[in-house]
């Protein structure tokens, strides 16, 4: 025997051993009440019962005796009982007929006027909730550990949802101008993404940082611009000062922030709208292979990606100058020279009569970039 | 009033953020499905400076467009559907009249007589869609009697210029016609354009021919011939049809030559003593030397473009197969694995596919496969295919189809290396084992 057996057998022995010893098959006794008993006799277990269920029949039923033979049979009388005295009714007095009524002052009605024209009836106005305006504090929500997968309807605002914040006026009586009273509203709340409360991070990042530098201009660019773009600054141009805004107007503020923020690109007073959905997307994608024919390109053209952008009129219609190749991949200069020609045709033959692309959505498609992507086209 | 002025700074910077965010780069889709049809274009007749050359502008136009729609690529817009009329090559095209008839590409051209005799054709092609040449304008001079060459090279450019890679129009092929019935067929070597055209022999029937093949300049065949009573080779001179035969061993038998792509050699199989294996020969010394000695039959080698290595059919795991060795000699690897019986097999032009013969299953098949034997693809299936030869573009393959039974003929057919436009070459007579020559020069 090695030492690990022996081990293994002191082991389990000790077990056992504690097992027996240790108590650890006794069971201790249920626990149970106790409650006070009385012997009770049969007599008296069977009145109790006899107490409790059965009514006490009566002891003693009279019975009537049988008649005795012989007996005579009692008299019958047949008398008919006297009526009760009742007193008669008396007759009551005839009541005094009702006066005639007085039709001397009485005109007989005069004839209802008929109008030819019919009745102009008032259009019954809408219900018209009145807004009551919520004073309260709205309850916060509880913070909860988890996302319920239900939707829940969204919350009323609380203030009326606009493009821009604007202060509540109200009427101020000792004011010279007259404001008209309107509410206050505020434009919706967003956020670029959802942070949960645990990832949440800590800010440590800089509250400020430098503009990212714009993106370089595309080759072939220089000549489809249209002058009226601002020019693009060159190295060798040294950075001139911002213009002074001799007064801060309204359009003048208005012009120096959109320049600050979007290189005076966001000039236009139409909001940018929505992205396009998935099935705006989809349609247009439809669309453009329709016409995407990669039966005549060769087998190296049919092996390279083209990224192609066009510039899109508002009516949907590709503007046939400015589809140019961004890149490609996968093949040659020459392939990709045809691969994007071949998408060239694609986008302005079924560009021919306009896409079919909702127009309050322009400024999100007024440049489109096309992956032409043929890897699927090959094994056809 | 300084508050004010902060509030709506504020306001404006909370609105022209979001819009800012979303319309910061464009609308990006990706297109993955496409349609695979031909494509329209139209070729109207060239334009003639006189008489003479109206004709030639009108049969110029028919060859291109036979030469572009016979590729299955293209389309004609027939001209009754034309709208828009070419009366001047140099004056500007107006493409709404050939968008309106779906025309995607559009041929012009003029032809004039010089001076002295010779025919000048000149041509633009457009893309009508983007309203835009393609390329710039070319011009040929040649002799009058050479219009369908002229016509082949600029159906050439159209093509290359569309699709991306090389034309195959202005090549010849060699083949053997054939004649008679076939117990007694009549064999002789004959030369024709790509389309059928131009038809001449450059042997007579007195001899069974076989298995012509073009010298990589295509200036030379190399073929096999009984005229000896026993398969010898002969290198035949395209141009003056002077020919002679290559030495070899006597009491053996060779065939199956093929050229190397320098043009200086060739490989071919050498019967001796039973057993057939592969020789190369150096054409001007005469000198072979042995590639494969391998007790199996070793036969129809076929150089790849680079003349590093060869393809060649080998019998020694009990049935045909195709295998790959140096161009030295040596060990050979097995490229093809599916079943039935693998033979004649040819290297692309481009070097990149096979195409090879293929028996199962009672059926003959041309077929291509890379050169790891992957990606194997039956192209044809009939009661007898073989023999495939590769357009110089290496997109084409052509090949002999014999119909079955006694009274059935040898044709040859030409099929796009997809599987599709499969469709019968123009000989007039009987014809069989095909060799593409290289583009003309």
């Amino acid at each position: 025997m090695n030492t690990g057996q022996i081990i293994s057998g002191a082991g389990h022995l000790a077990l056992i051993g504690w097992a027996l010893i240790g108590g650890v098959f006794r069971s201790d006794p249920l626990p149970f009440e106790v409650v006070e008993a009385t012997a009770i006799s049969t007599e008296e277990y069977a009145a109790l019962i006899a107490r409790q269920s059965a009514p006490e029949a009566a002891a003693v039923v009279d019975t009537p005796e049988p008649p005795a033979p012989g007996e005579a049979a009692p008299g019958l009388s047949s008398e008919a009982d006297a009526a009760p005295e009742s007193a008669p009714p008396e007759a009551s007095g005839t009541p005094p007929p009702d006066a005639t009524p007085d039709v001397s002052e009485v005109t007989p009605p005069a004839p209802a006027e008929v109008a030819d024209a019919a009745p102009v009836l008032e259009v019954p106005q809408e219900d018209v909730a009145i807004m009551v305006p919520e004073v309260s504090r709205r309850p916060e929500p509880r913070p909860a550990p988890r996302v319920a997968p239900e939707p829940v309807a969204q919350p009323e605002p609380d203030v009326k949802v606009d493009e821009v914040a604007r202060p509540e006026v109200t009427p101020d009586e000792s004011a010279e101008v007259v404001q008209e009273p309107s509410e206050a509203s505020a434009p919706e709340e967003a956020a670029t993404e959802i942070v949960t409360e645990a990832e949440k991070p800590k800010e440590t990042a800089p509250s400020t940082s430098l503009r990212p530098k714009p993106r370089p201009a595309r080759p072939a660019a220089v000549a489809q611009e249209t002058p009226t773009e601002a020019p693009k600054p060159t190295p060798t141009e040294t950075p001139k000062p911002a213009p002074v805004q001799p007064k801060t107007d309204q359009n003048s503020v208005n012009a120096a922030l959109a320049a600050a923020l979007g290189g005076g690109q966001q000039t236009t007073e139409r909001p940018a709208g929505p992205p396009l959905t998935s099935g705006e997307k989809d349609a247009l994608r439809v669309a453009v292979q329709q016409c995407w024919n990669v039966g005549s390109l060769s087998s190296e053209a049919l092996a390279t990606t083209v990224v192609v952008t066009v510039g899109m009129a508002e009516d949907g219609k590709p503007k046939t100058g400015s589809i140019r190749m961004l890149s490609s991949s996968g093949g040659s200069d020459a392939a990709a020279r045809q691969a994007f020609e071949a998408a060239r045709r694609a986008i302005i033959r079924c560009g021919a009569n306009g896409f079919n692309l909702p127009v309050e959505k322009y400024d999100q498609w007024r440049d489109i970039e096309m992956t032409f992507n043929p890897e699927r086209m090959r094994i056809k | 009033m300084m508050r004010t002025i902060l509030s709506l700074l504020a306001a404006l910077m909370l609105w022209a953020m979001p819009a800012l965010a979303q319309s910061s780069g464009p609308l990006r889709i990706e297109i993955t499905e496409g349609v695979i049809e031909p494509m329209p274009y139209a070729v109207p007749d060239f334009v003639a400076d006189g008489a003479a050359g109206a004709e030639f502008g009108r049969n110029i136009a028919r060859v291109i467009a036979s030469d572009l729609s016979g590729t299955g690529l293209f389309r004609e817009i027939p001209a009754q559907a034309h709208i828009g009329r070419i009366t001047s090559f140099d004056s500007p095209v107006q493409f709404a009249d050939w968008r309106a008839v779906n025309a995607q590409a559009l041929i012009t051209g003029a032809v004039s007589i010089d001076g002295s005799g010779r025919l000048v054709v000149r041509f633009r092609i457009y893309d009508v869609f983007a309203g835009q040449e393609l390329g710039s304008g070319l011009q040929f001079v040649g002799t009058q009697d050479g219009w369908r060459r002229m016509a082949h090279k600029v159906a050439d450019q159209v093509y290359s210029r569309i699709t991306g890679e090389g034309g195959y129009f202005d090549s010849r092929v060699v083949f053997v016609a054939e004649s008679g019935p076939k117990d007694q067929r009549a064999k002789r070597l004959a030369l024709m354009d790509y389309d059928g055209a131009n038809l001449s022999y450059l042997t007579d029937s007195s001899s069974i021919v076989l298995a012509p093949r073009f010298s990589p300049t295509g200036d030379r065949v190399i073929y096999t011939s009984y005229e000896t009573g026993f398969p010898q080779i002969y290198v035949l001179d395209v141009a003056s049809v002077g020919r002679r035969a290559l030495p070899t061993p006597e009491g053996t038998m060779s065939f199956a030559p093929r050229f190397a792509p320098d043009g200086r050699s060739l490989v071919y199989s050498l019967t001796q003593g039973g057993n057939t294996d592969i020789y190369r020969m150096d054409i001007a010394s005469g000198t072979s030397t042995r590639l494969t000695t391998a007790p199996s039959i070793e036969t129809a080698p076929s150089f790849s473009p680079d003349g590093s290595q060869i393809v060649f059919e080998s019998d020694r795991s009990g049935t045909p197969q195709l295998y790959i060795m140096s161009a030295g000699g040596g060990d050979a690897r097995r490229i093809s694995a599916g079943q039935g019986r693998y033979g004649t097999p040819v290297w692309s032009p481009r070097g990149d596919l096979i195409a090879f013969t293929k028996q199962s299953k009672g059926r003959f098949h041309i077929g291509v496969m890379r050169l790891d034997g992957s990606e194997e693809r039956l192209l044809t299936a009939s009661f007898l295919d073989e023999g495939p030869t590769w357009a110089p573009n290496g997109r084409v393959i052509m090949f002999t189809r014999e119909t079955q039974g006694a009274g059935g003929q040898a044709g040859l057919y030409s099929v796009d290396i997809s599987g599709r436009n499969l469709k019968q070459v123009p000989t007039g007579t009987g014809a069989s084992d095909p060799s593409w020559s290289p583009l003309q020069n």
